[in-house]
């Protein structure tokens, strides 16, 4: 009977193409989610930086810098990566001492934040990438979320002051 | 910190990756934090007490070379147990897009995903053709480290990816509390005496041993007691055969040496000379040098002029230049003054790749993956006690 395996064949087609469909699903979902997490993580780090910043800025450095700490922590989304840059260009400008503690916070902060932007790049490129198949945009299946957004701001890591004799 | 960490290669044979993983496991237990590492191994072969086999390795030429790798169902089910025993807050691979247990770790893990990368492959057919797996492979990945700027290079412009640079270690106390070989440096003054080092293969063109050579039959004949101390795989009578019959006893070969052995002649040298002509990304040799204790003198190479600061701990030549490397050498041999300075200056740079500042670095890369997987933020004391 060659009408039955042409059932067979058939049914076999739609159960990979289902299976390979909402494998698809699966990973554009699964990558989307951890770009929010990193966005996440990494809004908090920048949270962590201004305050640092902050501290630094009352007591010493004065108002220049504590301006710039308090404009990244109020920023409206749209304002918040020029204020971050804003904000690493005074950090870079004031010669930070590792051995004060309010320093090292800072240092620490922006290398930590450094991290938290380095992996929250790559992961929104992938998720990105991963909505923007040809399939995937075909089927509009990242439909009910917004794009994951790149957050574009300079590598904020502080140049150290050289700790070997020139 | 749980942390699993993968291993590719086997570690029956040694090998820079295998000694990479051994040494980061060692810091990060040091500094307290639990370890256990997933390497492919033969059943009676002694491991390490964190070392768990993930079954024999299976030689198979690749690139060039022997690659000993455990791929297939077994080494499978092996992984995925490890995993579930371990119940780890980080997965750290290395080499994750080599056919090993590394890749099938990155592709059986659930949480977050350190990779890092030794090798600065460049873009093979191979590569470009598999792409879309690979890509699988790599966006499970969530944080990468590449060891040196040119491995950094190769993710960027070829994996579409940006990579966080952390250096090579080096364990500065196994290297500055070696015994130096009895009977070395010996005497080293004014126009007479000093020992030259060099370790590596003495065949290979890139290693650059021509140069040197040719600048020590140079030096060895106006400069009495002038000896050189080489190590590295090869045979003694092709290495002698190299140079004039007159200076053959001036000639020492150890032969391929031991990681204790090789801290060992370099404590027994005053000068390292590193004569590469090209293909090093890192220059590994040099720090362990430097933590030595030893004067360095090598090529104008990028990866060489990184790690020596410039030229401020070690002299730099330029690349190829026997003549010019033969005075760097008169220059430095006659001049105990400046060989302080340079090795002072080498001590300080050399901290920043000893293996516990090294592994700290490390754990902030374990935290920004944490972090970025569920979303909270890692304490800074919690990153550094563990």
């Amino acid at each position: 009977m060659p009408g039955m395996w042409w059932w067979v064949g058939a049914i076999l087609v739609v159960g990979l193409v289902a299976a390979y469909l909402s494998w698809t699903a699966g990973r554009v979902e699964r990558l989307r989610v951890r770009a929010e997490s990193a966005a996440r993580a990494l809004d908090a780090h920048l949270l962590r930086r201004a305050a640092a910043a902050a501290v630094l800025a009352e007591r010493r450095y004065g108002v220049e810098l504590y301006a710039a700490a308090r404009i990244a922590l109020d920023a409206e989304p749209e304002e918040r990566e020029a204020a971050e840059n804003d904000l690493t260009r005074q950090l870079r400008a004031v010669r930070l001492d590792p051995a004060d503690p309010d320093c090292e916070a800072v240092i620490a902060a922006s290398r930590r934040l450094a991290l938290a932007r380095q992996v929250h790049t790559d992961l929104v490129r992938d998720a990105r990438t991963a909505r923007g198949r040809p399939l995937v945009r075909l089927l509009r299946m990242g439909r009910r979320h917004p794009w994951p957004r790149y957050f574009d701001i300079d590598d904020p890591t502080l140049a150290l002051p050289a700790d070997v004799p020139a | 910190m749980r942390i699993g960490i993968v291993c590719p290669y086997s570690f029956d044979v040694p090998g820079g990756v295998q000694n990479h993983v051994m040494d980061l496991a060692e810091a990060l237990i040091g500094l307290g934090h639990e370890v256990s590492v997933l390497a492919p191994a033969d059943e009676e072969a002694p491991l390490p007490s964190y070392v768990v086999s993930a079954g024999r390795a299976v030689p198979l030429p690749y690139n060039g070379s022997v690659a000993r790798i455990a791929f297939g169902p077994v080494s499978t089910a092996r992984v995925r147990r490890w995993l579930t025993r371990g119940d780890f807050d980080v997965l750290h691979v290395h080499e994750p897009l080599t056919m090993s247990v590394s890749m099938l770790a990155v592709l059986s893990a659930k949480g977050p995903v350190v990779a890092t990368f030794h090798t600065a492959m460049t873009r093979s057919r191979v590569l470009a053709a598999a792409q879309g797996v690979l890509q699988i492979v790599l966006e499970r990945i969530t944080a990468r480290i590449a060891v040196s700027a040119l491995a950094r290079k190769v993710q960027v412009e070829h994996m579409d990816g940006g990579a966080v640079e952390i250096p090579n270690g080096v364990t500065v106390a196994k290297f500055s509390h070696a015994a130096p070989l009895p009977g070395w440096p010996g005497e080293c003054g004014p126009g007479r005496g000093g020992t030259l080092g060099f370790l590596g293969r003495f065949t290979e063109p890139r290693k650059g041993f021509p140069i040197l050579r040719d600048a020590f039959v140079e030096l060895a004949a106006a400069r009495p007691g002038l000896r050189l101390l080489v190590a590295g795989p090869g045979e003694p009578d092709d290495l002698l055969g190299r140079f004039p019959a007159a200076l053959r006893d001036r000639v020492t070969f150890l032969g391929l040496v031991s990681e204790a052995d090789k801290a060992r002649m370099l404590r027994s040298v005053d000068l390292y000379v590193a004569p590469n002509t090209g293909g090093e990304s890192f220059g590994m040799i040099l720090t362990e040098a430097l933590a030595a204790g030893a004067t360095v003198v090598a090529s104008d190479l990028d990866a060489f002029r990184r790690v020596l600061d410039g030229g401020r701990a070690g002299l730099l030549f330029p690349t190829g230049d026997a003549a010019a490397l033969g005075s760097a050498l008169t220059d430095l041999l006659d001049d105990p003054a400046r060989r302080a300075e340079l090795t002072a200056c080498g001590e300080q740079v050399v901290a920043h790749f000893d293996w516990p500042v090294v592994a700290r670095r490390v754990l902030e890369v374990y935290a920004a993956a944490i972090e970025a997987t569920d979303g909270r933020v890692i304490d800074q004391e919690w990153v550094e006690l563990g």
